[in-house]
């Protein structure tokens, strides 16, 4: 019998042992490690207490810019579900910076061939009180800020695939983004201008759904979605506010007492894309897209504002005014591209490539104003019809060749063409202002690539005497971009990077010259693969000059803009982990950042860290992270901050047995 | 006493039945995975973790039991000879040709229908330059965390990154975003490997919902140019991310063109001169947004001053 039983399992294993057997060999239950383990959770967890002994210089200027504080944070959490072999194969969740004003959190759940989760939440603190981006006042020395935010963003999203690899494989997901909190806001009424409280508070959510059909040469994406949006922003202020016109305006003192503004803008959408890509033949890929998007927008306005007021349409003064105004917006919005590649040669491809946009908002409101002066009282009705239409289109053929085993050539050229009619400009006497664009581009290339020690590339394009939509757009320019890596000993590496791109136009109402160039080297040594010892560093010059006339609206004359700035960024960072000493294996790191620049506004910000990381037990590290940030700007120098914080922190890792 | 006799060459014939039908099952010249998994061990533990591993198990992908050969190719002369002649490295491979190997699986996913218009297949990294296939090193085939992700963009974006090291900036070195949440590393229709919002709409709007619009008073930089007309979008010295140091040359530099007179060349460009009151000399002229605070686009007011 048990002859019997060997006769029967020998053709089996051997079956096992010369066939590929799949399964026995990749099944996640033996391959992830937690399988096997008592605690079917693997991952690290940070807990720290960041330390901020204070801020010198301006306080709001560093929240604007760094934003960090003290207290508790979760620095990271990290972890992986063993697999359920019903329910899952692979569970994640990525966790940081909870506590700061910038988190994310993000959870990834599959199960091979049957489904695919994911879920991500990022919330960043948009908190910004620059008093140099708008302040009127800086002649007379106030430290103020006529826009200002303290809002947070928030991003979140869900998706959900189904048959994740299989030839047909649906989809749904939904995704929203938020914007609110509060700030500082104009109210305008000519010739004053007045500050005051705004509350902003608008999403967007998005809803969609699609199939992913893999055939054997074709592959096919179709979604279809649609948007709801809701943007509730308000001003108020109740407060007598003289604004910043703070002399008599005709022999009266301009007031605001109270103002009340709300907007109740509603929108929605559908959209709408395909996209294919094919290989028909061996020689033949083919791709395509099209999108279809029609937002729509619904405004409903009310302001009602009180004090001594100046309205320009009567040459009067009044007391109290009432705006309401309604709106509708719609901009049916179509893009398409094709892309041919034929590979008529073995070393050579031909690219081309062929794409449109085209939108067209088409816009009307209704505006009742009401104004009760001294006198009587002023009623004004008011109806708009509002357009923008553009066209792009763009074709472009490439030709890629092998010319050696390691160096690639390519040629090609690019033509964009399209139309442009907007609503007339302010004093244009137009009620609609037309342009084209018409633009022919050469296109060059070279890649080179010796083994894995050297690769270098150069891109370089240019063209000239096209016509385009606004004065700075690109007109005579030439780019060019080159990228080079070479390792010129084991576990050295050398890169440098070098960008210019040079634009003008020489139309005598323009006389536009503008250059910016950036140029980067890096030193990257990692011997042993760096677990010991290593280093990274890093410098940047970059330069941009832009020099064009403008036409100064007060006198009507020709006057040069002039921005420069010479920027010099450098960062290192250097990792020393000393051999071990028993169980005390530390690991020290220090570097930062520092970047300073002259010219137009001139600028210096420091951000020099360290860091050491000490082990404390199995799976439990000490981190000691120091930093400090630092602004100075030689023009704006109420701007300046100083800071010195220390976080120190536990993170403990699981990392199950076997 | 037959049966015990007669076993032993049941049992042999039953061993060459089995080892034909494993033979059937592996194409020729491949070796199968088990066998690549006995030298590299440590790459097949880590495969194991991979998703890619579903080419091993997943037999309508074709390369079920085999899946190492399906990037390295037929492996058998290279099990006998056990010489790295005797086998393709990817990884040595020309960028072009890693694509080509990768692309003949994944040719048709949604996202490399941009590959061949956008910047990175022109001498750039390839598909493996980012992609740990086998998930050794601690490397996941795909990254997802904020940190390492832009590591390894910068890694070869250097200048790029040296942008980020501005005070005003996206927040990419607090590890808040990453490269990938503006910029699809496979391709995209627009400039710069910019993602899209909304099926066609720009990518910024993903997280700037409030800017998308459409606006009953459009300022038409927004829609013909995109942001970057203005915005630095990955760092600048000026408190808003714009593109000169003071928003007033921002403004002027299109704003200065009267445009009942075309230039000479008689190509006539959009944009128009403020009125006369605005006494530049005045400081509160000198920040158009003060009263401009719509500069995106308003819902009720074509001045964009509400």
């Amino acid at each position: 019998m048990r002859l019997l039983l060997l006769c029967l399992t020998i053709p089996g294993l051997a079956l096992a042992q010369d066939q590929p057997a799949p399964a026995a060999s990749s099944s996640p239950d033996q391959s992830t490690p937690a399988a096997t383990s008592d605690f079917p959770i693997s991952g690290s967890v940070e807990l720290g207490y960041r330390f901020v002994p204070g801020v010198g210089g301006s306080q709001d200027v560093y929240n604007s810019t760094v934003n960090l504080s003290q207290g508790l944070r979760l620095i990271n959490l990290d972890f992986n579900v063993a697999p359920v072999k019903s329910l899952f194969d692979h569970f994640e969740v990525q966790a940081s910076s909870w506590g700061d004003p910038y988190n994310t959190t993000r959870v990834d759940i599959s199960k091979d061939n049957v489904y695919r989760f994911t879920a991500n939440y990022g919330n960043t603190a948009y908190f910004n009180f620059l008093p140099s981006y708008v302040n009127p006042a800086a002649s007379t020395g106030a430290v103020l800020t006529e826009s200002s935010f303290n809002t947070q963003i928030r991003t979140s999203g869900v998706e959900l695939d189904i048959l994740p690899g299989h030839w047909i494989s649906p989809y749904i997901g939904w995704s929203r983004d938020s914007w609110y909190g509060s700030g500082i806001t104009d109210f305008t009424m000519f010739p004053n201008n007045y500050p005051v409280n705004n509350s902003i508070s608008d999403s967007t959510d998005t809803f969609r759904g699609g199939v992913q059909l893999q055939l054997k040469e074709t592959h096919v994406v179709l979604e279809a979605g649609g948007t709801t949006f809701r943007d509730d922003q308000g001003e108020n202020d109740n407060q007598l506010n003289n604004g910043d016109f703070t002399v008599p305006f005709l022999g009266q003192q301009l007031s605001l007492s109270s103002l009340n503004a709300l907007y109740r803008v509603r929108g929605d959408s559908e959209y709408a894309r395909g996209s294919i890509a094919s290989n028909p033949l061996p020689w033949l890929s083919i791709s395509g897209n099209f999108m279809y998007a029609d937002p729509t927008l619904t405004t409903n306005y009310n302001s009602a504002e009180n004090g001594t007021l100046f309205l320009p349409a009567t040459f009067a003064f009044y007391n109290s005014g009432q705006d309401i105004a309604t709106a509708d917006a719609n901009m049916p919005h179509s893009s398409g591209s094709l892309t041919v590649e034929v590979r008529p040669l073995k070393r050579m491809r031909v690219v081309e490539y062929w794409s449109t946009d085209r939108l067209h908002n088409a816009a009307d409101s209704l505006l009742y104003e009401q104004y009760l002066e001294t006198g009587s009282p002023f009623v004004n009705t008011s109806q708009a019809n509002e357009r923008l239409v553009l066209t792009n289109n763009e074709q472009q053929v490439e030709v890629f060749y092998d010319l050696l085993p390691n160096l690639t050539i390519r040629g090609g050229e690019r033509f964009e063409w399209g139309g442009a009619t907007v609503q007339g400009a302010l004093l244009s006497e137009l009620p609609l202002e037309s342009t084209n664009l018409s633009r022919n581009t050469g296109l060059a290339g070279v890649s080179y690539r010796l083994k894995q020690t050297l690769r270098a590339s150069a891109d370089f394009e240019a063209s000239s005497n096209p016509q385009d939509y606004f004065r700075t757009s690109l007109y005579n320019y030439w780019r060019l971009r080159s990228r080079a890596q070479w390792e010129f000993l084991p576990n050295w590496r050398l890169a440098g990077d070098f960008f210019e791109m040079n634009n003008s136009n020489p139309e005598p109402m323009v006389d536009l010259h503008f250059v910016s160039r950036a140029e980067t080297a890096s030193l990257t040594w990692l011997p042993k693969g760096g677990h010991n010892v290593n280093m990274l560093l890093e410098y940047t010059r970059s330069n941009v000059n832009s020099n064009i006339l403008y036409l100064d609206p007060g006198t009507l004359a020709s006057l040069p803009s002039i921005y420069l700035e010479n920027g010099n960024t450098a960062t290192a960072l250097i990792e020393l982990a000393p051999k071990a000493m028993g169980s005390f294996a530390p690991r020290f790191s220090f570097g930062g950042s520092l970047f300073t620049s002259a010219g137009s506004r001139p600028t210096d910000y420091y951000q020099p860290t360290a860091r050491l990381s000490i082990p404390l037990a199995k799976g439990v590290l000490w981190n000691s992270e120091w930093s400090w940030y630092s602004l100075a700007e030689r023009t704006y120098a109420f701007e300046d901050f100083r800071s010195n914080q220390l976080m120190m922190s536990l993170k403990y890792t699981h990392q199950p047995t076997r | 006493m037959l049966f015990e006799k007669t076993c032993p060459y049941l049992a042999a014939a039953a061993l060459l039945v089995g080892m034909a039908a494993a033979r059937a099952q592996t194409p020729n010249g491949f070796a199968g995975s088990d066998k690549c998994a006995a030298c590299h061990d440590e790459i097949s533990k880590a495969f194991d973790k991979n998703p890619h591993h579903v080419v091993d198990t997943d037999k309508h992908l074709g390369h079920a039991g085999f899946a190492c050969e399906a990037c390295h190719g037929p492996g058998a002369k290279h099990t006998d000879s056990l010489s790295a002649s005797d086998i393709r490295n990817p990884g040595k491979l020309t960028p072009d040709e890693q694509n080509k190997l990768c692309l003949s699986c994944h040719r048709n996913e949604s996202t490399p229908v941009g590959r061949i218009s956008g910047g990175h297949p022109e001498g750039g990294p390839g598909c493996v330059g980012c992609h740990s296939i086998h998930g050794t090193d601690h490397r996941p085939l795909v990254v997802h965390r904020a940190p390492e992700v832009n590591k390894m963009c910068s890694a070869c974006h250097q200048a790029e990154w040296a942008d980020f090291q501005q005070p005003h900036r996206h927040r990419l070195p607090e590890g808040a975003m990453s490269c990938v949440d503006c910029h699809n590393p496979h391709g995209s229709r627009g400039n710069e490997m910019m993602r899209t919002a909304f099926a066609n709409e720009p990518g910024c709007f993903r997280c700037h919902g409030a800017m998308r619009g459409p606006f009953t008073y459009e300022h038409a930089p927004v829609r013909l140019e995109g942001c970057t007309d203005c915005h630095e979008a990955h760092g600048s010295e000026n408190p808003r991310m714009l593109t000169r140091h003071e928003v007033r040359f921002v403004c002027l530099e299109c704003h200065a063109n009267l445009v009942t007179n075309p230039a000479p060349s008689g190509h006539q460009t959009l944009g128009g001169v403020p009125p006369a009151f605005h006494d530049l000399r005045n400081p509160r002229y000198q920040n158009c947004t003060v009263c401009h605070v719509k500069v995106h686009g308003s819902y009720v007011d074509g001045n964009l001053l509400r």
